[in-house]
């Protein structure tokens, strides 16, 4: 691949030096000439030049001042400053202010000169491929989060209709109509619906945005029991919600925090407890919210504690698809929370969350 | 505001998927809610019905069950050209959305639009159905 040549901006006030710089260079670049700093604006303004050299002592607008001058403004091109006299005040304002790349001296040797275009320049295609890989990863990125959302959706919609039909099928008395066909088809169809609903949580979780509004606990965690309880009619819940201030923070990533967590406390029950409790405190002041949610259940080994935030992990009991608490934990920390566990096995288990209150 | 109820009930299921509206027919028929349903397999079909119809509200449901996404004409381009019908063609059918997704997007769109009343989720279930029948029709 042949480049064209490198676009250089030289500007001085000095025609001589314009002259010069142009003979000595005029085979390898590409080049600009100004005469002061609002005439190299005017040719910036036209070109994508790439390699910007520029005198100091210029009047009217000084080589750095001109420099600092266009940091927002055009921040790619990179500078080189040329001076004629080793002005320590000035060097050090062009390196803290200025953005420079190099510091030549005048007269300048043609050699060391253009070696610093070519790195200057060098630097340039790094800055801008940079740059463009950075865009291209987050578009890859973005599509196939998209990509996931939507094939999610397009799988959700028939197996949403096969348990339609499974509905169906009790409605009209056949449930036991086959052995226990219907009921594997059922439990087959509700497991892979869930993984779809945890699959879509984690990859809109993934998704940036998070949007403030007020939150009442209450209503929300009052929401989340009607949601789950069916899965368990025997579990008891203790609700206590100390809420008096306003609290704002992500409603989507702390309605699934919640979801997860008291599903969980739900799901992870001992079969043949009698009392089966789940216990959810909620304390909201002015910085955070405080919520701990236990149970009487199974527990959890403490070997296995560390572990239980990590994607996939899952215990032999089979119940659990390993993403529910790794999407807890990443919900977390997109909003800045926090999450402790303690258990104790064959007692229950108490997740204890804070999650600041962004009003 | 609840639709006067009078006999017989009619409800409108818009839903391209063949299947969807077969299941949701069923459990309609099931529920002993309706007393006639109206099948359309396209927004498109359901917005002929609605011209057809539209001096004549005899003919008009009380409740249309409508998905959200469908080829060509989706649920929310349907409510687009379904709020230009005259008054006397919209007064009597409530709607409701009736949808498998999950998409916050889609939920808050369907919650701010002022033609729809609830949103309901696939798979349908009798209780839901009741519950959201007593809420609307008393």
């Amino acid at each position: 691949m042949t480049r064209s040549p490198v676009k250089v901006l030289y500007i001085d006030d000095e025609e001589n030096n314009l002259l010069a710089f142009k003979a000595s260079f005029r085979r390898q670049y590409e080049i600009y000439t100004a005469n002061s700093a609002a005439e190299g604006l005017k040719v910036l303004e036209n070109l994508p030049v790439e390699v910007i050299i520029a005198d100091q002592k210029m009047p009217h607008t000084t080589g750095v001042e001109f420099f600092k001058s266009i940091t927002h403004s055009y921040p790619d091109p990179i500078r080189i400053l040329l001076t004629g006299y080793t002005d320590i005040a000035a060097l050090a304002d062009a390196i803290n202010h200025g953005d420079i790349y190099r510091y030549i001296t005048k007269p300048w040797n043609d050699l060391e000169l253009h070696n610093s275009i070519k790195n200057a320049h060098d630097a340039y295609r790094a800055k801008i491929d940079l740059r463009n890989k950075v865009m291209e990863l987050e578009k890859t990125n973005d599509e196939l989060n998209r990509f996931i959302y939507s094939i999610s959706h397009e799988l959700r919609a028939p197996l949403v209709s096969v348990i339609g039909i499974v509905n169906l099928v009790k409605m009209e008395g056949l449930y036991h109509s086959s052995g226990e066909y219907w009921e594997l088809i059922e439990s087959c169809s509700n497991k892979l619906d869930y993984y779809i609903q945890k699959t879509l949580q984690y990859y809109k979780n993934n998704k940036n945005v998070s949007d403030k509004s007020s939150i009442d606990f209450q209503r929300l965690v009052a929401e989340i029991i009607d949601l789950y309880a069916y899965t368990d009619r025997d579990t008891k819940f203790n609700v206590d919600i100390i809420q008096s201030n306003q609290f704002m923070g992500d409603a989507f990533r702390i309605e699934v925090i919640l979801g997860n967590l008291i599903s969980n406390a739900i799901k992870y029950q001992k079969d043949n407890e009698q009392n089966k409790v789940v216990d959810i405190r909620i304390e909201v002041s002015s910085f955070s919210a405080e919520i701990w949610i236990a149970d009487n259940g199974l527990g959890i080994l403490n070997e296995h504690l560390e572990k239980i935030f990590t994607q996939f992990f899952k215990t032999k009991n089979n119940k659990g698809s390993g993403l529910g608490l790794f999407i807890v934990k990443e919900a977390l920390n997109k909003i800045n929370g926090k999450i402790d566990v303690s258990s104790s096995l064959d007692q229950g288990t108490t997740f204890k969350i804070t999650i600041p209150n962004a009003g | 505001m609840p639709a006067k109820i009078e006999r017989p009930l009619k409800v409108m299921l818009i839903d391209d998927n063949s299947i969807d509206l077969k299941i949701n027919s069923k459990i309609i028929l099931l529920s002993k809610l309706f007393d006639e349903i109206i099948q359309c397999q396209s927004a498109e079909e359901a917005l002929n019905f609605f011209s057809q119809y539209k001096n004549q509200p005899e003919k008009l449901p009380h409740l249309i069950l409508l998905d959200i996404q469908m080829p060509e004409m989706d649920g929310f381009e349907f409510l687009d050209k379904y709020k230009n019908y005259p008054p006397v063609t919209k007064e009597k059918s409530l709607i409701a959305m009736l949808s498998s997704t999950l998409d916050f997007g889609d939920i808050k769109k369907a919650e701010a639009n002022p033609y729809v009343i609830k949103l309901l989720k696939k798979p349908l279930s009798t209780l839901e159905l009741e519950k959201f029948f007593k809420a609307s029709f008393g």
